[in-house]
């Protein structure tokens, strides 16, 4: 693959925990601590 | 770009300022569910923000050695090929789908076809080629988040095309020789160059970097921003102007 030319730097802005897709996984916010009550509340923690 | 100039006798020159739209470059994947539910906000947020905005979509493979015929749905893959707990899986599918919910889309996790989305990304740049960009990137999404089409397939992706207006014949001509390829591999390139390493991201005005599915405020927020630093950098430029006519006025006096 051509590389591309090196753009000028970007100023990142925006909430920087904001959902996104890398690779295979899409983290979802929130998701790893619902799954945590969710088996506290199953009494399997 | 030269800014129009306007000159009255007796008076510095004038500087017209022209509106235009602001450019927004977005990374995107048709096989990524946040990109859809980001569309959706980014488009309320570019609403909310009133002024001209023009988009244009760019490639990103999130996983380019998906196969094309991949035999199941999301669970499927990612219970099998990433290893990831079914259950896990499943509760963070139930949670996107709600979030996908809230901004107006029904995503059907159950009948999506896993695939390889590198052919669908040579229809967008098709699309483009003909000034529909955005109408295709609109129906993949749709088609494979929540009507369950398949997306990798050409004779799939030339009836996903034809549904817009496009010419179908022309369509599966232009992907069975692979015409846009290397077009694909010019944004995946670009996204490296800038350090884009998940989608989706906007980049606005060429500056300003955004990652993921923002609230529709944030991005109202960013194309202000821009606005306002174009606003900013045209008037300095205005004043500069004026100083350079000021001391020619000066050097000519007698």
């Amino acid at each position: 693959m051509t590389a591309a030319p090196n753009p000028a730097p970007l100023l990142i802005v925006g909430d920087p925990a904001a959902a996104a897709c890398e690779g295979d996984f899409c983290a979802v916010p929130g998701q790893e601590q619902a799954l945590v009550n969710r088996r506290l509340d199953a009494d399997l923690v | 770009m030269s800014r129009p100039r306007r000159e009255y006798p007796g008076l510095p020159a004038v500087v017209l300022r022209v509106s235009e739209a602001i450019k927004v470059d977005i990374w995107s994947d048709v096989q990524c569910p946040w990109c859809y539910i980001g569309k959706r906000k980014f488009e309320d947020g570019a609403a909310q923000f009133g002024g001209d905005v023009e988009v244009e979509y760019h490639s990103f493979e999130l996983s380019p050695d998906t196969p094309v015929d991949f035999d199941g749905n999301t669970v499927d893959y990612l219970s099998q090929r990433k290893g990831m707990p079914v259950a896990q899986v499943e509760e963070m599918l139930e949670r996107v789908t709600g979030i996908a919910k809230s901004v107006g889309l029904d995503y059907d996790f159950e009948h999506v076809h896993q695939t390889n989305t590198v052919i669908a990304h040579e229809l967008l740049h098709f699309a483009k080629s003909k000034g529909r960009q955005l109408d295709m990137k609109e129906r993949l999404l749709k088609a494979y988040f929540v009507e369950g089409h398949h997306v990798g397939r050409i004779a799939d992706l030339a009836d996903l095309a034809a549904e817009i207006g496009l010419d179908r014949a022309e369509a599966v001509a232009a992907l069975e020789a692979h015409s846009y390829l290397a077009d694909v591999k010019a944004d995946v390139a670009q996204a490296q160059a800038y350090g884009i390493q998940g989608v989706p991201f906007f980049v606005i005005d060429g500056k300003y970097g955004v990652s993921g599915a923002q609230e529709a405020a944030a991005f109202a927020n960013v194309l202000e921003q821009a606005r306002t630093g174009r606003d900013a950098a045209q008037s300095d430029s205005a004043e500069m102007d004026s100083a350079d006519t000021d001391a020619e006025s000066e050097q000519v006096a007698p």
